[in-house]
């Protein structure tokens, strides 16, 4: 059977998805839009506070600093000028931003340190459901994480998953602040290759 | 810190690039490379690429936010007036965002803007699957989460062979299809987002295309949970997705209601 439609690529080029659907959404939330703001919470509350947690560790802080993040994309979603970048990557950007802030303020207190001594002992929180529900996505960065060499990996994610400045990074890793500079780069562009396999 | 060390830095500021990019410099530095970025636009486009490179790192942390968290940032925007578009100050945003300035009134003549880096499809195609994965979550029984997480475990499988590669395609209406697929293993993982189910008891059916034979059915999709493939021929072409009755057709019945090219993902020899 032939199916009408269906030369070539189709009706679907590869496009941007959710990218586009965020974009257009934060348009209509810089207008004031209530609605479209639900729907924009919608898409991205769920990366904005996974990432926070995963960076600050903790999921009552981790609350705060998503609901400060997702709060400010309203306030600031005028200011938004989709030229520029995308909204994922802004509203990501944010997050990571404030994250880091919190968790580092949090670990020049010692807070952060007596936490992790507190819950040494117990049970992961969330484990299982969190294993379930990014698993797919995280195996993919995994794999390709894993095709960077160790020090490329370990400087990317130890700034950016454990919020250390590259100076922290380069003491932790032993390494001349220029080697863990260039890691850090090069690290990020061969994710970009491995990923960019879907772009 | 050595003078020595920060004569280095102050020479090459280029080089605090991907660590700005990664949020790991210390304040001051940060705002030393923010005042270099206004000056360099070969920077500002290099610090744009990293910090989309970057975001993606983020997808893979993403968990379903708590259901209080919702109702407690809805209400504190029902409370919140927004800020101006124009009002010119300081942007509380990262600079690398926006660039190292807030957007340009629009009346103002436009500035030359530094390289824009396209925002990439990988990102979209995670958010696809991210998404897909947390409307599966909500209100399992532990066997469901166990069953959950084999099929899980069987997707890493596919994410895990060397010629992994993903694809996703939106059509008119912003509904979209995202695969990652194998062409070595034959194997593949699609979501469908924004689709939801059809009415009258009907389903979504995938479809596999290929050059002079029938489509092959793939399966039914249950809601946006994603559908595993095995079998894919390497002549393969495109996915299609069919409604039909409930239980599926052994040929499809109507018109695609969407369809994603496999050739980029390595297929369609």
């Amino acid at each position: 059977m032939r199916m009408p439609g269906v030369a070539g690529r189709g009706r679907c080029g590869r496009r941007k998805g959710d990218g586009v659907e965020a974009d257009e959404l934060l348009l209509l939330v810089a207008g004031g839009d209530h609605n479209a703001f639900e729907q924009l919470y919608g898409l991205v509350s769920g990366p904005v506070f996974g990432l926070v947690r995963r960076v600050v560790r903790d999921a009552a802080q981790a609350e705060e600093v998503a609901q400060e993040v997702l709060l400010e994309l309203w306030r600031s979603a005028p200011r938004f000028d989709p030229g520029r970048g995308s909204a994922l990557s802004w509203v990501l950007t944010l997050a990571h931003r404030r994250a880091v802030d919190r968790v580092r303020s949090a670990r020049a207190a010692g807070e952060r340190e007596q936490r992790e001594a507190l819950r040494a002992g117990a049970t992961p929180f969330d484990q299982v459901s969190e294993e379930v529900e990014a698993g797919l996505e995280r195996e993919w960065v995994r794999r390709c994480l894993d095709r960077l060499t160790a020090l490329q990996r370990q400087s990317v994610t130890l700034a950016y998953y454990d919020g250390y400045t590259y100076r922290e990074v380069a003491e932790r890793l032993r390494l001349p602040l220029g080697t863990v500079k260039t890691r850090m780069r090069d690290g990020l562009t061969r994710l970009r290759e491995c990923l960019g396999g879907a772009a | 810190m050595s003078l020595l060390d920060r004569l280095l830095r102050r020479e090459d500021p280029h080089s605090l690039a991907a660590p700005y990019a990664l949020d790991a410099l210390e304040p001051a530095e940060r705002v030393r490379f923010e005042r270099h970025l206004a000056r360099c636009e070969r920077c500002a486009a290099e610090v744009r690429a990293l910090a989309e490179d970057a975001v993606r790192l983020a997808w893979s942390a993403a968990a379903p936010a708590p259901p209080a968290l919702r109702e407690r940032v809805l209400a504190a925007v029902r409370a919140t007036p927004q800020e101006a578009a124009r009002e010119q100050h300081t942007p509380q945003l990262p600079p690398h965002v926006w660039g190292t300035q807030p957007p340009p009134r629009r009346t103002r003549a436009p500035r030359p803007r530094p390289l824009m880096v396209p925002f990439a499809t990988a990102t979209a195609a995670a958010a696809l699957v991210v998404a897909a994965l947390f409307a599966v979550q909500a209100g399992r029984t532990q066997d469901q989460l166990n069953a959950e997480r084999d099929r899980s475990r069987e997707i890493a499988h596919v994410l895990a062979a060397p010629d992994a590669r993903a694809a996703t395609g939106t059509d008119a209406e912003g509904h979209s299809i995202g695969v990652i697929a194998s062409a070595s293993s034959g194997r593949a993982v699609v979501t469908l987002r924004g689709y939801g189910t059809p009415p009258g008891g009907r389903v979504h059916q995938l479809w596999l295309m290929r050059p002079g034979a029938q489509p092959r059915s793939l399966g039914l999709f249950s809601g946006d949970t994603p559908l595993l493939a095995d079998g894919l021929e390497k002549s393969a072409t495109s996915l299609a997705v069919t409604v039909e009755p409930d239980g599926g057709s052994p040929r499809p019945t109507g018109q695609p209601i969407v369809q994603l090219a496999l050739e980029s993902v390595g297929f369609g020899e």
